[in-house]
């Protein structure tokens, strides 16, 4: 399997190309464009009940599609996401590349790949990120998406991050809802809340916010 | 006329030379910046083709119903153009063959290059695209615009594209309205649905994403207006 990520980092987009036999998983409705050589089979993103959960809690598809290249040669397919943003690549090969990822933030995945709907707290839905998250683990690589670009960060210690901007951490950093500074600087500084997530790990950030992007139309229309 | 594409994929602008007579068609609204020593003329149509019809023809495209003419005089000039949406732009050269333009994604052409509203069948109501597209024909620069970075595919069987990706093809493929893999079950819960399915030879353009699914995703965000 080849794949590169073309139009970074606004309209990213990944080129795929899957060698005979070889299939992809995706969410529903990611596919723009393929090769006649690649058959779709839907199925339940893990069942009835946990469909419908991942759905609801983990705003993603209560359909996954398999993308399989039934041909007999190579043949190409790309993936796309409804908002311009970045898309990142997660490689897993052991326990400690899981990451635990922001619900709709799931694009696709190679077969290995396990995501799983899991418990945030309220903590996390106040701060806007949702009450539960996804968790992604097994071996294989699996594809994020973001609205606008990524921040990568190394964190040791401590760090603040706006609320609807983190993408994904890995499983052994907390996360801690607080206010950005004390009671002016949060309610002026137009911070509010922030997420303050602490251990040490790699970080990443999206440079936008869709509710923020909504916040700042409303007004307009 | 030497054409230059500049700032890809998102905040794509136009620059356009021209050298003395030189001059091309483009939308009404998409000049951005111009030199002195350039005419316009806004008409509906293009010079000894068709009348007020063609400007309404055109609106049914998705099109403005105005075309302004760009006429270089002695000096020579230049032109800058960009779409409304963030997106990408396309500059194409056509050798006599004939490009259907997806409604909406037509920039500009050279005034050499004749301009239709197409009718492609009812399928075109399937296709997640405008009903009417257009037809460009001749030889001369042509550029079209997306919302998303536009990729081009040389098919040389079989492609499928799905419906809102598609942004221009040559006329020597044809397409129809099928399904996403080999049932229809499988296409239609696995969120594909309809899709094109594009036969022959010939270049294709795609864009990476769409606006109307951008659209859906940010919509139940905003408000409704106040009555």
């Amino acid at each position: 399997m080849e794949t590169e990520i073309k139009g970074h980092p606004s309209f990213s987009h990944i080129h795929m190309k899957l060698g005979p036999g070889e299939s992809i998983i995706a969410e529903s409705g990611a596919m723009a464009s393929m090769d006649v050589g690649i058959d779709l089979r839907s199925k339940m993103n893990g069942g009835f009940f946990k469909g419908l959960m991942i759905k609801f809690f983990g705003k993603e598809s209560f359909f996954l599609s398999k993308f399989t290249n039934k041909s007999e040669r190579p043949a190409s397919i790309v993936f796309t996401q409804s908002v311009p943003g970045d898309i990142y690549e997660h490689k897993l090969e052991s326990k400690k590349d899981e990451l635990y990822i922001q619900p709709g933030a799931f694009l696709c995945r190679t077969k290995g790949v396990k995501v799983k709907l899991r418990w945030a707290g309220l903590k996390s839905w106040l701060g806007g990120e949702g009450l539960f998250r996804m968790k992604i683990s097994g071996k294989g690589t699996c594809w994020i998406s973001c609205f606008g670009s990524i921040l990568k960060r190394q964190i040791t210690g401590d760090h603040l991050i706006d609320t609807g901007h983190l993408m994904a951490y890995p499983p052994n950093m907390k996360i801690k809802l607080q206010l950005a500074g004390g009671i002016f600087s949060s309610l002026f500084g137009g911070e509010g809340f922030v997420m303050r997530i602490e251990g040490e790990g790699e970080v990443l950030i999206q440079s936008r916010s869709i509710d923020g992007m909504a916040g700042w139309l409303n007004p307009l229309l | 006329m030497d054409i230059e594409i500049n700032y890809r994929p998102s905040q794509t602008a136009a620059k356009i030379k021209l050298n003395q007579a030189e001059g091309f068609y483009a939308e009404g609204g998409s000049m951005i910046a111009m030199s002195g020593g350039v005419d316009i003329e806004t008409s509906t149509h293009q010079k000894n083709k068709g009348g007020l019809f063609s400007g309404i023809k055109r609106m049914l495209a998705g099109e403005n119903f105005f075309l302004n003419q760009y006429k270089a005089k002695s000096g020579g000039g230049e032109v800058w153009l960009a779409p409304t949406l963030p997106g990408d732009m396309c500059h194409f050269q056509l050798e006599g063959q004939k490009v259907v333009v997806q409604s909406g994604s037509f920039v500009m052409c050279d005034q050499n290059v004749s301009l239709n509203v197409g009718w492609q069948g009812f399928k075109n109501a399937f296709s997640g695209e405008g009903l009417f597209w257009l037809n460009l024909e001749g030889k001369g620069d042509v550029v079209f615009n997306s919302f998303g970075y536009i990729y081009e595919i040389d098919v040389t069987d079989e492609y499928i594209v799905d419906s809102g990706h598609i942004v221009a093809f040559e006329e020597t493929l044809d397409f129809k309205i099928s399904k996403a893999g080999s049932s229809w079950v499988h296409s239609i819960l696995g969120g594909e649905g309809l899709v094109c399915r594009f036969q022959g030879r010939g270049k294709l353009w795609c864009q990476s994403h769409n606006s109307s699914s951008f659209g859906h995703t940010l919509g139940p965000k905003l408000r409704p207006r106040p009555a």
